[in-house]
């Protein structure tokens, strides 16, 4: 019996993909400007709720400010890589 | 017939095939509570000792089934939804979650993948 599937994903010796990130703490009344990432593979760890990031899609990078639900989860869920299509008329036949 | 867990069954049902109308069980659950109160495993509904349906009855109310487990699947697929996540929103879409593809072959994803997943009511004998 699996406990779920999502665990099995990665081994459970290899711990959460941790990348460091520039993560400081916040100072009050200072504004904390958001981490410009490419790493959507890392994961969400408890210190990084509260921030603002900006995750890669491939394209552009989105703004994604976290919540506690969100831990456990990778950046990269949060920021869809895919468009959807849409029909745009020709002018010139 | 014979109530079991709040349900009217005909005598003639399968004790097996009765216990499986419920959302939430199914061959595996059903063969085990069954093994647990020494019922034949193809013993009919009428068969069934006035002791027997009282500890039947019992074991389900304990259990997380009907309304109560649809509510969990719903939560936890309204929380993804609400996260923002991809899976959340292939959910809403109805398409497939977990990166299959779909170019062909997506009815089941299509039937079943939406935010109030396991619909309403009891399934009909």
């Amino acid at each position: 019996m699996w406990p779920t599937r999502a665990l099995c994903a990665r081994s459970v010796w290899k711990g959460p993909n941790i990348v460091p990130l520039p993560i400081v703490k916040a100072r009050p009344g200072e504004k904390v400007a958001p981490i410009k990432t490419q790493a959507r593979s890392a994961t969400i760890l408890p210190s990084f709720v509260g921030r603002r990031f900006q995750i890669h899609n491939g394209k552009n990078y989105e703004d994604v400010t976290i919540t506690e639900d969100m831990v456990g989860h990778k950046l990269g869920e949060f920021a869809p890589t895919r468009k959807n299509f849409t029909y745009k008329q020709t002018k010139n036949k | 017939m014979v109530f079991i867990f709040g349900v009217n069954f005909p005598e003639a049902t399968l004790v097996k095939r009765s216990l499986e109308t419920f959302y939430g069980i199914g061959p595996k659950v059903s063969q085990g509570i069954m093994a647990r109160f020494h019922i034949f495993p193809y013993a009919k509904v009428g068969s069934l000792k006035n002791q027997q349906v009282l500890d039947l009855t019992a074991e389900l109310s304990e259990m997380k089934i009907e309304n109560d487990l649809r509510r969990q699947v719903q939560d936890n697929i309204r929380r993804l939804k609400d996260m923002g996540t991809y899976r959340g929103r292939r959910h809403a879409m109805g398409l497939p979650v977990r990166g299959q593809r779909t170019r062909t072959q997506i009815t089941t994803a299509r039937k079943l993948n939406r935010i109030e997943r396991g619909g309403q009511g009891r399934v009909k004998m």
